[in-house]
């Protein structure tokens, strides 16, 4: 078969690469056979129930990573711009997006909300450091009471005061 | 259904090689043991795009390793700062020289759910997306497309990667770019 990466003949603008299908071989039938398969129910049903068994440890998993988080905010916040200051902010941006993973695996719905907002925050914004300063701590304080309060949902009188409070922080600076 | 016909039996995946690609060491150990759960018989991973362009290249130098076997499915979250994210991988895979592994399928998995990342992973060859959170349900879903509907590859001047068109059209407007018979060829093979 030509490779796509060689220098083709300059007539042919596009070429179309019809494959046997490896991967029916792999299961052991004919690449030719078009039909269409499936996984047994029951272990999709398996696969659900150990998600769910994972989110009995969610509480715990989360508890650890906010605890992780605080400390290297902790570390950050007093820090001038510098490469450990940018390593932190890597380790934040990682965190905040695990967080935001867990959270809405076992439908922490809030504080993957606000760890989504977080990440997106320190990834895409260039601020100065007193700006970085509240409203990173917005969102970790926000993020520690959805935690120690059990709030889950986005919906309800005190998710919205939580959201109002980080935008304030957001918006003073924007 | 008749007496005689066969019903049909589920997939076997345990020839299947599946590699993660996840900086996120709980979602590491989710999509694996979701996978073992599915009955796939080995199961690779990797934190970055780095790492695992550092384990395709040594899988397909050592194709005798009983360990070593060729990847069928890849996994990839897109994300993964510290170790090269989905956008470096895909690229790799999709430019080898080698058809086992340019032709790989790859599932972009990622809890970005905006339309720019949909159409980016697309335009940069992926074959499916998988959205975060993940249940059994979506990834069995992903999986058995691969399986049952690998889309023709096209290499275009500006793209290499599955068939971005999964139905056809019809296109009334005078403005579609016009293409000759001649200057399209179908190639009928397979891969290594």
């Amino acid at each position: 078969m030509a490779a796509p990466n060689k220098p083709d003949d300059d007539s042919i603008k596009v070429r179309v690469y019809k494959l046997a299908n490896r991967l029916k071989a792999r299961l052991g039938s004919d690449f030719k056979n078009q039909e269409e398969g499936f996984l047994a129910p029951e272990v999709i049903e398996e696969a659900d129930k150990y998600i769910k068994t994972l989110c009995v440890d969610c509480p715990g998993t989360l508890d650890k990573n906010l605890t992780t988080l605080a400390t290297l905010w902790a570390k950050m916040k007093d820090i001038p711009e510098s490469p450990d200051r940018a390593d932190l902010t890597r380790q934040i941006f990682t965190l905040a997006h695990e967080i935001k993973d867990v959270g809405s695996m076992c439908e922490y719905e809030l504080i993957s909300y606000f760890a989504e907002s977080l990440r997106d925050y320190i990834g895409h914004t260039e601020l100065n450091i007193q700006a970085q300063v509240v409203i990173i701590q917005a969102h970790l304080d926000a993020m520690q009471i959805c935690h120690r309060q059990g709030f889950k949902k986005e919906g309800g009188p005190e998710a919205e005061e939580l959201k109002k409070m980080v935008k304030k922080a957001i918006d003073k600076y924007r | 259904m008749s007496l005689f016909q066969k019903k049909p039996l589920p997939y076997d995946l345990s020839n299947f090689t599946v590699l993660i690609v996840e900086d996120s060491l709980y979602m590491q150990s989710l999509m694996s043991q979701m996978l073992k759960i599915f009955g796939v018989g080995e199961i690779l991973a990797c934190d970055g795009a780095k790492e695992a362009i550092d384990l395709l290249t040594v899988t397909q130098a050592s194709k005798k390793s009983k360990y070593l076997t060729n990847i069928d499915i890849v996994l990839t979250d897109w994300l993964m700062p510290k170790g090269g994210g989905g956008d470096e991988l895909l690229t790799w895979i999709r430019s080898h020289e080698k058809d086992s592994v340019r032709f790989m399928p790859v599932i972009v998995v990622s809890g970005y759910t905006t339309e720019h990342l949909t159409s980016l992973t697309r335009d940069m060859g992926a074959n499916e997306i998988l959205v975060k959170p993940i249940s059994g349900t979506t990834l069995a879903s992903r999986i058995c497309s691969v399986i049952d509907h690998p889309r023709p590859f096209i290499k275009a001047p500006r793209y290499f990667g599955p068939d971005r068109r999964r139905q056809e059209m019809p296109y009334r407007s005078l403005d579609r770019r016009v293409i000759s018979a001649e200057e399209i060829k179908v190639e009928h093979g397979r891969t290594e």
